[in-house]
């Protein structure tokens, strides 16, 4: 789900950056903080963080070591966090026998178990897939309707990871006639 | 540990501070991403050098799966959810995935039903949907 969601984050600004008054300029404590927040893609918290909308407040520094400085900041920004029990869509992008990888948006690890798929079967001839009792098929490049089951957050590739399933209502895959656009 | 097995938002149990946080459906963050992106348009030559792959991922994703494109019709669809008592949670989800049954509705938020609604209530719902559709419809 997107929201707009208050956040806090330490900043840390080199003393370099301080001005000869010895004080740090709220554009020098910003910049950082955008930097900060491109490099570091998501938080665990907050999911993937798509731009801050306003500076709320900045805390008085705390020295670090002999040349840092730490600030601590509240911004609003918006974010992109999965939910458990949310019914989201994504788009498949691997699959092997025992399930497929979706991606959405900017997650790229959303698992699909083929003990998640009911009435789904394996069928590889030539073009990996799997084939319903209705004859509705998920292979690569089909758009899927899933629930949430669970999600990790990675420290190591700051991601968050989804285990999907369409096992209920009007899960499966969906038809996107009409929703033409990039690929992902 | 706790707080998170209580996390599910198929009974909107979300968290206290997701409960403050404004929800945004797909198709407004299409509007806002765009916006910014074209600014950047403007500004240089090449706009995707410019932004994070956050920000790239989910431009792409918000503009293939948004429903609503033109930005009137989207401030139309805000409003109409409004009016029906949804959580902010509730309608977004609504308003992303525009079901077309009271049963699929339920089927994607279930948290619709367990508000003890009767049969007046569903027309309540079936009313809703077909507005979202008009709106589409019309857009």
């Amino acid at each position: 789900m997107f929201r707009e969601v208050e956040c806090l984050s330490h900043v840390v600004i080199h003393s370099k950056d301080l001005n000869t008054k010895g004080v740090c300029p709220t554009s020098s404590v910003v910049t950082n903080l955008l930097k900060q927040l491109t490099n570091l893609k998501a938080y665990e918290e907050f999911g993937y963080v798509l731009g801050v909308t306003k500076l709320k407040a900045i805390g008085n520094a705390r020295k670090i070591g002999s040349t840092k400085y730490m600030f601590l900041v509240a911004f609003n920004c918006r974010t992109l966090l999965p939910m458990k029990g949310e019914v989201m869509i994504g788009i498949v992008h691997s699959i092997s026998r025992y399930g497929v990888f979706l991606k959405s948006g900017p997650m790229k690890i959303v698992y699909l178990s083929i003990r998640k798929m009911p009435n789904y079967s394996y069928v590889d001839e030539g073009k990996p897939m799997f084939l319903c009792n209705d004859m509705s098929r998920i292979e690569k490049g089909v758009v899927v309707r899933f629930v949430v089951l669970a999600t990790r957050w990675s420290q190591r590739t700051r991601d968050h990871n989804v285990l999907a399933s369409i096992d209920g209502d009007s899960l499966g895959p969906v038809a996107t006639a009409g929703l033409d656009g990039f690929d992902l | 540990m706790s707080a998170e097995e209580e996390e599910n938002a198929a009974e909107l149990k979300i968290g206290e501070e997701f409960l403050k946080a404004k929800c945004l459906m797909n198709c407004e963050v299409s509007l806002i991403l765009e916006h910014k992106y074209e600014q950047l348009q403007q500004m240089s030559e090449d706009p995707l050098n410019h932004v994070s792959q956050v920000f790239e991922k989910s431009l792409q994703y918000v503009k293939r799966f948004s429903r609503y494109k033109n930005p009137d019709a989207v401030r139309q669809v805000r409003e109409l959810l409004s009016g029906y008592q949804l959580a902010e949670f509730e309608l977004c989800v609504l308003g992303n995935l525009c079901p077309e049954t009271v049963e699929e509705a339920i089927a994607m938020v279930p948290t619709i039903k367990s508000r003890g609604r009767g049969h007046d209530d569903d027309e309540a719902i079936e009313k809703m949907l077909n507005d979202m559709s008009m709106i589409k419809k019309f857009e």
